[in-house]
């Protein structure tokens, strides 16, 4: 399988060059190297908006995550997508019609602009900081276990770790956004293809969906209902996950980017509409990956079960084609990711261009190696982690959609105030300090429905005020 | 019907289906039957509602206050 490897993954790379050259421009500014030009078009959008959100966390996490807890976990991503897509329209639209008004880098930048303070800027840098290192290490992580896995004499952890990072950040460094929006077409098409050739091969193990679930049925009856066997996916974690992801293409940098950099509205509905299709599309799969796990590994741990089912039940080329298409979903995300946060520094910076871009690609070297090290350090629970991750961005929601749609909102200082407290919270919680629930209730969900009653209370009285 | 007011039906009509997810209709908690086509009650309403969901955001892009003032 070794060399299927190297063939496929030479003409992964020679695509990854060539679309880096095509990008490459000689326009340095700002504008052009962090975003784009800000006028892409509907399909070169929707793909790279997919690329970004669907990651290895997608390829990799949600088969594991089907088997362990069963049908629930369509609910879990695949609703929550389908209403986030609807937030893309309505939400969206508000917003960028208000960073019209603005030059639009980053969220920080932007949060700074609209409430007249450069601290509300920096909680948001802080937020997104946080909370996306550890979401873009897991997906490395994720990745370069598989590898070491598959190649255990061959590939150690760390060099596949620092591999993806060397090969994101040579193209993003090179060709800027552009070139990130070109690989992402091609890491989208293959994530898509590799994500179906095996949920059609899991599928056929079967014989079809009837016998599959037949079997499920047998062997572990839970897995075809709500919450689960563990009892994991109950009405909360349900209903939290959903409100995290609807409020993902505001909260994560790297998505709130790719709205704004759309042509145009009309480009924008597109997008929305082919994604919502897209998610369908895509978590289908892996639903038909995990029962194949619930079937035939259950007791197998993660790394062994998609070990098995990626690569050892599968033809050498396939197999070939499937570690090509985890490392392209791990990098397509990524790479978008320490990107974002480059562009939040320098949304929070003014003064010569040249030079504050200078500092925003030094800033995504630093990023890169700080994630890196992250990377070799975290845990393997690759959905959990990720959930975490947008749980923790989503308690900026309500400061930024304050800063959206309340045209003084630089009067309500209250309001990034809380969001720094609870985002300070929110991490002590995650590492014991504080409780993870208050009276049964998930400290994130209480953290976020106080931001949302702070907020609402601000604009409120600022209203009476005036 | 002016557009104004389909736009807020189809914001009503996400708001709604999004909630029923929360619900027995979509979710029954322990129970997977009635079956289609074998799949479990759940993961069918589920893809049923997906399909719906992203209906409605289609219906939305029609007449979305922000079509005409692009």
């Amino acid at each position: 399988m070794l060399q299927s490897l190297i063939i496929v993954g030479i003409i992964y790379i020679a695509a990854l060059v060539f679309f880096t050259m095509s990008a490459r421009t000689k326009e340095k500014s700002s504008k052009g190297f962090l975003m784009a030009g800000a006028n892409i078009g509907a399909v070169l959008g929707f793909f790279t908006f997919a690329a970004t959100l669907f990651s290895t966390f997608t390829l990799q996490g949600m088969p594991d995550f089907f088997r362990n807890h069963g049908v629930g976990a369509w609910i879990f991503l695949a609703i929550s997508d389908a209403v986030m897509v609807f937030g893309i329209i309505s939400i969206g639209y508000a917003f960028r019609k208000k960073a019209a008004g603005h030059e639009y880098y980053g969220m920080a930048g932007f949060m700074s602009y609209c409430y007249k303070w450069r601290v509300a800027g920096l909680v948001t840098f802080f937020g997104a900081f946080i909370f996306l290192v550890p979401y873009v290490a897991i997906q490395i992580r994720g990745v370069a276990i598989f590898l070491s896995g598959a190649f255990p004499d061959s590939i150690p952890l760390w060099a596949g770790a620092v591999g993806m990072v060397v090969v994101m950040l040579i193209y993003s460094e090179i060709g800027g956004l552009k070139a990130i929006i070109y690989s992402d077409m091609l890491q989208g098409i293959l994530l898509l293809a590799v994500i179906w050739i095996i949920g059609i091969n899991c599928l056929n193990y079967f014989g079809g969906i009837g016998p599959m679930f037949e079997e499920i049925q047998q062997k572990n009856e839970a897995l075809l209902s709500v919450p689960g066997p563990n009892g994991l996916l109950d009405f909360q974690f349900l209903f939290g996950s959903m409100i995290a992801i609807c409020l993902l293409p505001f909260t994560q940098p790297q998505v709130s980017t790719r709205l704004i950099i759309m042509k145009d509205t009309k480009s924008l509905y597109k997008l929305a509409v082919g994604l919502g299709f897209f998610a369908i599309l895509i978590i289908l799969p892996t639903l038909f990956m995990g029962m194949y796990g619930a079937a035939k590994y259950p007791d197998a741990t993660t790394a062994e079960f998609l070990n098995r089912t990626f690569l050892e039940d599968q033809a050498p080329l396939i197999a070939a084609f499937v570690m090509i298409g985890l490392i392209a979903a791990a990098i397509s995300t990524s790479d978008s990711q320490l990107f974002a946060l480059g562009g939040e520094i320098r949304s929070l910076l003014s003064g010569d261009d040249k030079k504050m871009l200078g500092y925003a690609r030094m800033a995504i070297l630093f990023f890169a190696v700080i994630t890196l090290a992250f990377a070799l350090m975290s845990s393997d629970e690759l959905v959990l982690l990720t959930r975490m991750s947008f749980a923790g961005t989503a308690l900026m929601a309500p400061m930024i959609f304050t800063g959206i749609f309340y045209d003084r909102s630089g009067f309500l200082k209250i309001v990034p105030l809380a969001t720094l407290i609870a985002l300070l919270i929110l991490v002590l919680s995650l590492f014991g300090i504080v409780p993870n629930t208050l009276a049964g209730v998930r400290m994130d969900l209480i953290l976020l429905g106080l931001l949302a009653l702070i907020a609402i209370v601000a604009v409120g009285i600022d209203k009476n005020r005036n | 019907m002016n557009k104004e007011t389909l736009w807020k039906l189809c914001c009503a009509a996400v708001i709604l289906v999004a909630i029923l997810t929360f619900t027995p209709v979509i979710t029954p908690v322990g129970r997977y039957k009635p079956q289609l086509m074998g799949m479990p009650y759940t993961l069918w309403m589920g893809i049923l509602q997906a399909i719906v969901l992203v209906g409605i955001t289609y219906l939305g892009t029609l007449v979305h206050p922000g079509r005409k003032n692009d």
